[in-house]
């Protein structure tokens, strides 16, 4: 293990931290500890011992969820939340009233206008960079990336500030089940422990399920003969690496009993039928059965958004998908319960141009552009900051990556500024100068 | 599309070229600015002064025969979307557009005559005025065909018989109608490439073609769709139908998909072509037979535009050029030789020329 000195070589981290002692502040929860080009190594024993337990598990204690729904490829922001008709940029679709006096949205989202009291807008996002990789690298950790350090994302943070321990869910589930512009997700210098469970090929979980040969009586009886062995072995020696072995076995049969979760056949027929026919409906579905078996963060990514040509025929079809998905994942959340402790987030790594091109598209764009907050810890109905008439500059209340993360954490009451140490290295949750927008905060 | 320059009218049909007359050369003769992107376009007899409905929600007026062609607003409080759809009949213009509604105009004064605003429940795409100019078409992303009485403006009928979705169960599309020759049927387009061919006076279907290479679902990388059938004509004798769109698409965040017509005895069902263009993508726009059937003109474009002209014989080209931009419609002069078009913040008139070798 190694951490780069200011000299740019390479050196041991155990000046940092001891191997002997690293591992005994918890194998199984470092044992993904990340390197960057073999050139670092983080200390989870300084990350999870800055935090009292106390705050932590009362955190836990509140079930706190997001559901982050990733318009990947770039959604654009006059056909969804900060329409301008009648601009020559604004495109041919109109603004609707929703529910929220004041408020308008594009025509394209008419389920959700009439939802517009679980959701504010921001309107004001100026991120700057405007191509995938990069613009994505910045929304889904909320910082400029780093060649020194690996910074978790969005998923990752919560997951290590939400999950619990002891939980027999998985803390960090990714859909992403198109090919072009897919991206795992990175729990970075959190490690392992608070990766994603990474969904794309299937919507359930590949390897997980018993073997046919390994029958369910043998299945459970093995697992608790090595519970018992554990058990008898943990008493008489006590300590957090075979606490953490007993917890990695619980969570893989924890794991394997999940495997429910993620279909919705189980569902009944009419909860399937009001997602609808579309895969994003269905994944949305897979969201909230996961939300409610307490997994604490899911993300679901709708791919592709990237209208180079034919954007307004685009964000017909996708916007479509959008609004009645995400429209009937607040209704079902509200009815279980469950959105008053669930926020629901609309992101993509940026918006699109305010000119039109010859093919009809829209092109990159992250210099004024929007994205959603529902549900837990936001104010509804607000409409945040304000961009030029014809939307190519933000003019009120610009925000960046930054300061939307101090926002979405400082709704689940997450302190943004709280640092984790790695190495010597303070790296504040949300980063450094980073404010929360509280006009949208409840 | 207009269709003032078909049997019916009162414009005498060129006679038909021979082979050594087939267009060879297309060229620019000039180009003008517009506003904004014209989509469609409607012209005077003598082709000299033409309308366009664009995406500033206006339509403008320009002569072309002035030296210096400066587009000029028709009346004022219109639309309050894109213009998507424009015809003439007689001395009356009529739009209709993104806004859902349909408005008439005096096309001297810009007055306006008429406004039905709820004319569909959805987008209004295209337009189609009857020969006889006392019939107009209109389709919509409601996914519906409506007639309107040209002269008072009821809706005389209202069909359907498309999916208001995809097979993949995203909103569809109605985007392109044209009346036959004859007067006596109707085609209409939609997003998945499906033609239907009716009675221009009861609506009774008399074909169904599919064309399904004209939409292309990416299930794998993107998820969602591109294309459709953009355009579509008669041959003046009314016994083939041109479909115009793109063929299958690698990238669909792009206009990556080469130009695509498909050419159908349409009442035996018989593809006669099925032309893919080489050397330029995009959608074909807009589509008309020139005079005798013995040519067909197609124009369109992705970022940039293009205007081709095949040999109605066998197919294949007889010549083709970029456009100033990507052409939304064009109109053939009566006598074959002038494509005048609108499209990307552009206009432009084009000349084919038969040059001997």
């Amino acid at each position: 293990m190694f951490r780069i000195a200011k000299s740019g070589i390479c050196i041991p981290a155990h000046h940092a931290v001891s191997r002997r002692g690293f591992l005994s502040d918890g194998t199984i929860r470092a044992a993904g500890a990340v390197t960057v080009a073999g050139c670092f190594a983080s200390d989870m024993g300084q990350i999870h011992a800055l935090r009292s337990e106390e705050v932590a598990n009362e955190l836990r204690k509140q079930d706190k969820r997001v559901i982050l729904l990733w318009l990947a490829g770039g959604a654009s922001q006059f056909e969804t939340w900060d329409p301008k008709p009648g601009a020559k940029t604004g495109g041919p679709f109109r603004a609707i009233q929703t529910n929220a006096t004041g408020v308008h949205i594009s025509e394209l989202l008419p389920e959700l206008a009439q939802r517009m009291q679980h959701t504010a807008i921001i309107r004001s996002l100026n991120t700057k960079i405007a191509d995938h990789g990069r613009g994505a690298d910045l929304m889904e950790t909320g910082r400029l990336k780093d060649p020194s350090i690996l910074y978790p994302d969005l998923g990752a943070v919560v997951a290590r500030e939400l999950g619990r321990l002891e939980s027999k869910v998985p803390d960090y589930v990714s859909l992403y089940t198109s090919t072009e512009g897919r991206r795992k997700g990175t729990s970075g210098f959190l490690g392992a422990r608070y990766a994603p469970m990474f969904l794309s090929e299937s919507m359930i979980p590949p390897n997980i399920a018993r073997l046919e040969t390994v029958s369910e009586i043998d299945h459970h009886d093995r697992a608790a003969l090595r519970d018992a062995l554990g058990r008898r072995f943990a008493a008489s020696r006590r300590n957090h690496t075979v606490d953490s072995q007993n917890s990695a076995y619980q969570r893989v049969n924890g794991l394997m009993a999940s495997a429910e979760l993620f279909d919705i056949t189980k569902e009944p027929a009419e909860v399937q039928a009001r997602y609808g026919p579309t895969q994003f409906g269905h994944q949305c579905l897979i969201a909230r059965r996961l939300i409610e078996a307490g997994v604490p963060f899911v993300k679901v990514a709708r791919a592709w958004w990237d209208s180079h040509g034919q954007n307004f025929e685009t964000h017909q079809e996708l916007c479509a998908d959008l609004d009645h998905s995400m429209s009937v994942l607040l209704d079902d959340l509200e009815q279980r319960g469950l959105l008053k402790n669930t926020l629901v987030i609309t992101l993509g790594e940026f918006g699109r141009t305010p000119q039109i091109n010859s093919s009809l598209g829209r092109d990159h764009f992250a210099s004024a552009w929007s994205c959603s907050l529902s549900g837990l810890g936001i104010r509804g109905g607000v409409a945040y900051g304000k961009t030029d008439p014809e939307g190519h500059t933000v003019v009120e209340g610009e925000a960046s990556a930054a300061d939307l993360f101090a926002t979405i954490l400082s709704a689940l009451k997450i302190d943004h500024k709280h640092e984790y140490t790695v190495g010597a290295r303070p790296v504040p949750l949300a980063d450094f100068g980073s404010k929360p927008i509280a006009e949208v905060l409840s | 599309m207009d269709e003032n320059n078909i049997p019916g009218s009162t414009e005498p049909q060129a006679a038909a070229p021979t082979v050594a007359t087939l267009p060879n050369v297309v060229k620019v003769q000039k180009a003008f600015s517009l506003p904004g992107i014209g989509f469609c376009l409607a012209t005077a007899p003598d082709m000299s002064l033409i309308y366009t409905g664009l995406s500033d929600f206006s339509i403008l007026r320009a002569n072309l025969s002035a030296e210096k062609i400066e587009p000029s607003a028709v009346g004022a409080n219109g639309h309050t979307s894109y213009v998507m759809g424009l015809v003439r009949c007689g001395e009356t213009i009529v739009s209709g557009g993104y806004d859902c509604s349909l408005i008439w105009w005096q096309a001297e004064s810009g007055e306006i005559i008429r406004r039905v605003a709820d004319a569909h429940g959805k987008w209004i795409r295209m337009l189609a005025a009857s020969p006889d100019q006392t019939r107009i078409a209109s389709v919509a992303d409601d996914m519906l065909t409506k007639l309107w009485d040209a002269a008072t403006g009821e809706c005389l009928a209202t069909w359907g018989d498309y999916d208001l979705k995809t097979p993949q169960g995203f909103p569809s599309m109605l985007y392109a109608v044209a009346y036959s020759a004859d007067g006596k049927w109707l085609a209409t387009g939609d997003r998945t490439g499906r033609v239907l061919v009716r009675d221009a006076t009861n609506g009774q279907l008399a074909a169904t073609i599919e064309t399904p290479v004209m939409y292309t679902w990416d299930p794998t990388a993107r998820r969602h769709s591109i294309g459709g059938i953009r355009s579509l004509a008669f041959s003046n004798d009314s016994s083939q139908l041109a479909v115009g769109g793109m063929g299958k698409v690698g990238n669909i965040d792009h206009l990556e998909g080469v130009s695509r017509i498909e050419v159908f005895n349409w009442q035996t069902g018989t593809r006669r072509f099925e032309i893919e263009d080489s050397k330029h993508k995009g959608l074909v726009e807009a589509l008309q037979f020139g005079p005798g059937d013995a040519y067909l003109v197609s124009a369109g474009g992705d970022n940039s535009g293009f205007v081709s002209v095949w040999n109605m014989a066998d197919g294949k080209l007889l010549t083709q050029d970029k456009a100033p931009m990507h052409v939304h419609d064009f109109e053939l002069s009566t006598d074959g030789r002038s494509v005048t078009a609108v499209g990307h913040q552009q206009g432009a008139v084009i000349d084919l020329f038969s040059v001997q070798s």
